[in-house]
């Protein structure tokens, strides 16, 4: 049976990406202008009346003409694709590389570390296991087909990105986590790395003054590291056609990645709270969108809090990272556990129910739940326009100690985890282990 | 000047297997489409003054809106009912 697929024009390139890797010549589809979401009916029908500004025919004589038309053999014969690539790039001078890695989009457009044989000798000393052994996959979405990569191909993108042997456990931990640095969604989210156990101090991770900042090789590089590889190695991250946030984001550079600080935490590590031993490393990946700042617990910080929250997309979630200044005024206030804290967010966090379902995220996802009967979701989807509902549920709040003392700063991240329904699997755990990497 | 060797940085791409279209219909006239809403923000009143068009400018074909139960999973219970009912579809549409 015939089908043929309506987009918004903004994606004709993925589009004719998609339909590629997907080992078809050509797909039916018909384009209206971008954008549909926010337009009244009428408007909307205006783009049914009007042109498909891609193919540059009245929509609806393309839509129609798609079922219609007939197709040659290769239409229904398919395509196949061998896109196996060399291990190593023909040789070259130093300055013709480099211009052929940037040209390839295999950087982020900062100078990169060529990877020579002997410096991706060098890197694998890192690790005890064969350049060979399968790490993982990845890909930028979940519509589009999954790369995957061998320890030496996480090797090679290390050294680019200026990373010491030592480095490698943590990056082929987040190379094996299956979730993407360089994830293409219009919303342009990056991610973070938060880094726990005896390996931050091992190698030099700052989880104190700075640590958020360009200032530790180890964060800087390892934070490098995992976007270049995820870009590389799950088949690119390009403007158009694997890359579509709309603003993209400067976190990406070097994926927000740091250390907690569980010497001055009031509370068990973060890795702890989610299945991990505490002499054990392991690293944890979340996406975040932005954040909000704010300094110290003040006579109306209840309100605050609220406040800093309310404005989040529930279905995001959030990571409050606190300095351990902050963290122990919070236990001085009576939240003694980071579950605590979790929970008196989740219970005092609260919008009225006509800003939640007004939201983007909970039109689209949040009432896709709704309307398959999930808990608490479906009760919400009938609650009168003011009534209060928590802005997160609990586990969409994530809390982490990070900082220098220097003042009691913390910030509420919007963000966390990647929902299930997004992840290359939907069973990947978010931490994972750093040791099994060494 | 010196020629360096270094290493390709790129992954391991699956191989790609062909997948063909279906057959096209010869007509629209007298036969079942299904105007799929995926579940983005406006596809479904997009599907609706879809359905309008056809009613007033098409009314030889009958449409029939549906919602696809998760817009990031298969829906193989729309799928069948579609393969039963109807003669094409149409998806759409997001953003």
């Amino acid at each position: 049976m015939p089908a043929v697929a309506v987009h918004a024009d903004v994606f004709s390139r993925l589009v004719d990406s998609v339909v590629r890797v997907n080992g078809m010549p050509r797909a039916r589809r018909a384009y209206v202008p971008t954008p549909v979401m926010g337009k009244a009916p009428a408007e909307l029908r205006s783009y049914i009346e009007g042109q498909d500004p891609v193919h540059g025919r009245p929509f609806m004589a393309e839509l129609t003409d798609a079922l219609t038309r007939p197709v040659d053999q290769a239409d229904l014969r398919g395509v196949e694709l061998d896109r196996s690539a060399p291990r190593l790039v023909d040789a070259d001078t130093e300055d013709n590389l480099l211009r052929l890695f940037e040209e390839n989009r295999w950087t982020d457009y900062l100078p990169i570390v060529l990877p020579t044989e002997e410096r991706v000798e060098a890197m694998m000393a890192g690790t005890s296991r064969g350049r060979d052994e399968m790490v993982g996959s990845l890909r930028p979405t979940h519509y589009r087909e999954a790369w995957q990569f061998t320890v030496e191909k996480v090797a090679v993108n290390a050294v680019m990105a200026g990373a010491r042997p030592e480095y490698l456990p943590v990056i082929l931990a987040l190379a094996s986590s299956g979730f993407s640095a360089r994830i293409s969604s219009t919303s342009s989210m990056a991610a973070m790395a938060v880094v726990n156990g005896p390996i931050r101090n091992e190698i030099g991770m700052n989880a104190g003054l700075g640590a958020l900042g360009p200032y530790s090789h180890a964060n800087a590089t390892i934070g490098r590291a995992y976007g270049l590889l995820s870009q590389n190695l799950q088949g690119g991250s390009v403007l158009g056609e694997t890359y579509m946030g709309c603003q993209g984001n400067s976190y990406a550079y070097n994926s927000l990645t740091f250390a907690e600080n569980e010497e001055g935490s009031p509370w068990r590590p973060y890795h702890e709270r989610h299945g991990f031993a505490l002499g054990e490393s392991a690293v944890t990946s979340f996406q975040v969108w932005g954040n909000v700042w704010t300094e110290g617990l003040r006579a109306t910080w209840e309100e605050k809090v609220v406040a800093m929250l309310a404005a989040m997309e529930p279905f995001l979630g959030t990571v409050l990272l606190l300095d351990p200044l902050v963290a122990r005024r919070f236990v001085d206030l009576g939240l003694e556990t980071a579950e605590d804290l979790t929970a008196w967010v989740h219970e005092h966090a609260r919008i009225p129910a006509r800003l939640y379902w007004e939201q983007y995220t909970s039109k689209n996802f949040v009432r896709e739940d709704a309307d398959l009967g999930v808990e608490p979701f479906a009760t919400y989807a009938s609650a009168a326009p003011d009534d209060m509902l928590p802005v997160f549920q609990p586990e969409k709040i994530q809390v982490v100690v990070v900082g220098g003392s220097s003042n009691a700063q913390w910030s509420a991240f919007m963000g966390g985890p990647l929902d299930s329904r997004f992840r290359n699997n939907p069973d990947d755990p978010p931490t994972v282990s750093v040791d099994a990497w060494r | 000047m010196t020629k360096l060797t270094v290493l390709h940085p790129t992954g391991l791409p699956p191989k790609v297997t062909g997948r063909g279209l279906a057959p096209p219909l010869e007509a629209l006239a007298g036969k079942t489409v299904f105007l799929v809403d995926v579940g983005f923000e406006n596809s479904d009143t997009f599907m609706t003054e879809l359905q309008g068009w056809f009613r007033q400018h098409e009314p030889n074909v009958r449409t029939n809106v549906v919602r696809w139960r998760n817009q990031h999973a298969p829906d193989p219970d729309l799928c069948n009912r579609i393969r039963a009912e109807g003669d094409a579809a149409i998806l759409g549409v997001g953003t």
